[in-house]
């Protein structure tokens, strides 16, 4: 009874309390929000700037031509193989280099500062560095080297590939791949930090081996790190546009949904098809992220129970 | 007597052993970790390398520059406003920060310690906005702005940040949760009001996770290449450095020489900013998934 009578009021006071605080996260939702449901308002829509007088309701048209045009079908299956491939193979170079980055050895900090540094350029001079300073087929990087390798054994005409031309795809991963790893690189290196080193001496003590201690131990504490990292570095990746749109300009099959929606949106002034190709990236989206994190946790689970 | 004399030698051998294969492991370990940093740091130095090249040289994949030509980097603010640019993306970043700041922590707050029905409706709402690609809402957002006749201006890209940044928001809610309850309890006890409490407890004790988000912000920004091009692509005064650096080598031939100078430029203040604040930026990451 008393607290029933007592319960009233203080729910009151509350509120007054937290009025000043709530508007902000309201509106926050709200802003958020409101420009989704209007994509899905417009996604319905027939809606071309070139063409203004034609807008009206499309009902389901843009979606059906979201999913048979062979282009935007192109652009959804490589969105996901370069999210997954660069996500994959960043986390397992990434671990890689903090289990090394975790054993002490003089010049240890000043090796991290150098691994960190891809992450810190800016995206778009990444993208022109990998273009020109790199994949150059006439003074690129590699094929100077291949050059040199060539000529340390006698070799008089190197092979001179065109890089992105002959694979476009793996072109924009490596590049991708090379900024995201230290980014993995910095959050499992933290996971490996804070492992209960106790443990790990008792098992030594027991006679495991370095691959045991690896296995059983740091692996299933890493997963928590390994899932972030994936999450991040999916969220990030799946909307990424600079790599795409410098180092091909989407050519060669390696548009991806962003990118598509930036021509659709700003070359074919789509409006209504670009925002169904949008709603379309976010159901792509959240489907990776939820299979993703299925696999990858369902792997460890199996991995501390074997 | 004799058994002793016997088993010093053997240890003393064994002892030897173990040293040259510790020596090994050394060998082995720092070479490794020597080969990947310049995997890693190499493309970067062969920018650096390069922008001191003469305009021919760049052309050619020689390493190392015949001649130093330091005065390229004197040439990129002749032959581009820089510093117009510079301007820009620093007004860009800074404001976005701040605005991200202001209206970012009271809904931070909110969600971490205010219990109300729907709070964790609010939470799942505040993750979905953060994994949401900004290309998938720039329709009705750049109609909007168009509407304004805004576009071609910075306000587009900083405005937004007034009213709350999901990533800053999740990132910040994950530092509050950290802070014991007790200090809220106490804090209300002597008739603090829920702003006080933020300002005045909560906020002092969390200046990393602001430091961090700050950060997070702010490179963000900085790197920023879809937004600006939306934006401000058709208006070159409103340029960030992003933009510039993407369109150096079309304005004016083919230099590589000073569109790698302008690379250096760029990259400059974000390394210097991460020196300085290696730490919170760590543990910005790491705090994202792991605690709360």
């Amino acid at each position: 009874m008393t607290t029933q009578a007592l319960a009233a009021p203080r729910r009151m006071a509350d509120w007054a309390r937290r009025a000043p605080l709530l508007p902000a996260l309201l509106f926050m939702i709200v802003v958020t929000q409101l420009p989704f449901v209007a994509t899905l308002v417009i996604s319905f829509l027939q809606w071309n700037a070139l063409d203004p007088k034609s807008r009206g309701f499309a009902g389901l048209d843009n979606y059906a031509t979201v999913i048979v045009d062979p282009d935007l079908r192109s652009s959804v299956l490589s969105t996901i193989v370069l999210t997954v491939s660069v996500v994959l193979v960043s986390l397992v170079l990434g671990l890689g280099l903090a289990l090394l980055l975790d054993k002490k050895f003089r010049g240890r900090g000043a090796v991290r500062t150098m691994l960190i540094a891809p992450f810190l350029v800016v995206p778009v001079a990444a993208a022109l560095l990998w273009k020109h300073v790199l994949f150059n087929p006439e003074y690129g990087l590699f094929n100077g080297v291949l050059t040199w390798i060539w000529g340390l054994f006698g070799g008089a005409t190197p092979p001179q590939p065109d890089w992105i031309s002959s694979m476009p795809k793996i072109a924009i991963e490596a590049s991708l791949v090379w900024q995201w790893t230290p980014f993995m690189m910095l959050i499992l290196l933290a996971g490996l930090q804070s492992r209960p080193m106790d443990a790990i001496e008792a098992a030594k003590m027991d006679g495991a081996t370095g691959w045991q201690v690896f296995r059983y131990l740091t692996l299933p504490h890493l997963r928590q790190y390994l899932e972030l990292g994936g999450l991040l570095g999916s969220i990030y990746i799946v909307q990424n546009f600079d790599a795409v749109f410098t180092i091909t300009s989407g050519g060669l099959g390696t548009a991806n949904l962003p990118y598509t929606i930036y021509q659709t949106f700003f070359q074919a002034h789509d409006y209504g098809q670009a925002s169904a190709a949008g709603v379309v990236v976010v159901i792509a989206s959240i489907i990776i992220a939820t299979f993703a994190l299925r696999v990858v946790s369902s792997l460890l689970r199996n991995e501390v129970q074997s | 007597m004799t058994a002793l004399t016997q088993v010093a030698p053997a240890t003393a051998v064994r002892r030897r052993g173990a040293g040259r294969r510790q020596v090994l492991h050394w060998i082995a370990v720092h070479s490794f970790g020597l080969a990947l940093g310049l995997v890693f740091t190499l493309p970067i130095v062969f920018v650096v390398l390069t922008a001191f090249m003469s305009d021919q040289q760049a052309l050619t994949s020689d390493l190392w520059p015949r001649d130093w030509h330091p005065e390229n980097f004197l040439t990129v603010f002749q032959k581009a406003p820089m510093l117009e640019y510079f301007a820009n993306s620093m007004l860009y970043s800074l404001l976005a920060t701040a605005f991200m700041l202001v209206s970012s922590v009271p809904a931070a707050y909110a969600l971490s310690r205010l219990r109300w029905r729907g709070s964790n409706f609010a939470f799942m709402i505040v993750i979905a906005a953060m994994m949401l690609p900004p290309q998938v809402v720039a329709v009705p957002i750049y109609s909007m702005w168009a509407n304004l006749g805004l576009t071609g201006t910075l306000w587009p890209l900083v405005v937004p940040y007034l009213l709350g940044d999901a990533f800053s928001i999740f990132l910040l809610r994950q530092f509050f949760v950290t802070v014991p309850q007790d200090y809220f309890d106490a804090a209300r006890m002597d008739g603090c009001s829920e702003i006080q409490i933020l300002y005045r407890v909560l906020v002092p004790m969390t200046k990393p996770g602001l430091a961090a988000a700050g950060l997070f912000t702010f490179l963000y920004t900085w790197n920023d290449y879809f937004g600006p091009l939306l934006y401000v692509g058709e208006k070159q005064d409103s340029w960030t450095l992003s933009l510039a650096l993407a369109s150096f080598r079309g304005m004016h031939q083919t230099q590589w020489n000073l569109t790698m100078a302008a690379t250096v430029l760029v990259l400059v203040p974000v390394i210097v900013l991460f020196l300085f604040a290696q730490k919170s930026f760590v543990r910005g990451i790491t705090f994202t998934g792991v605690k709360g």
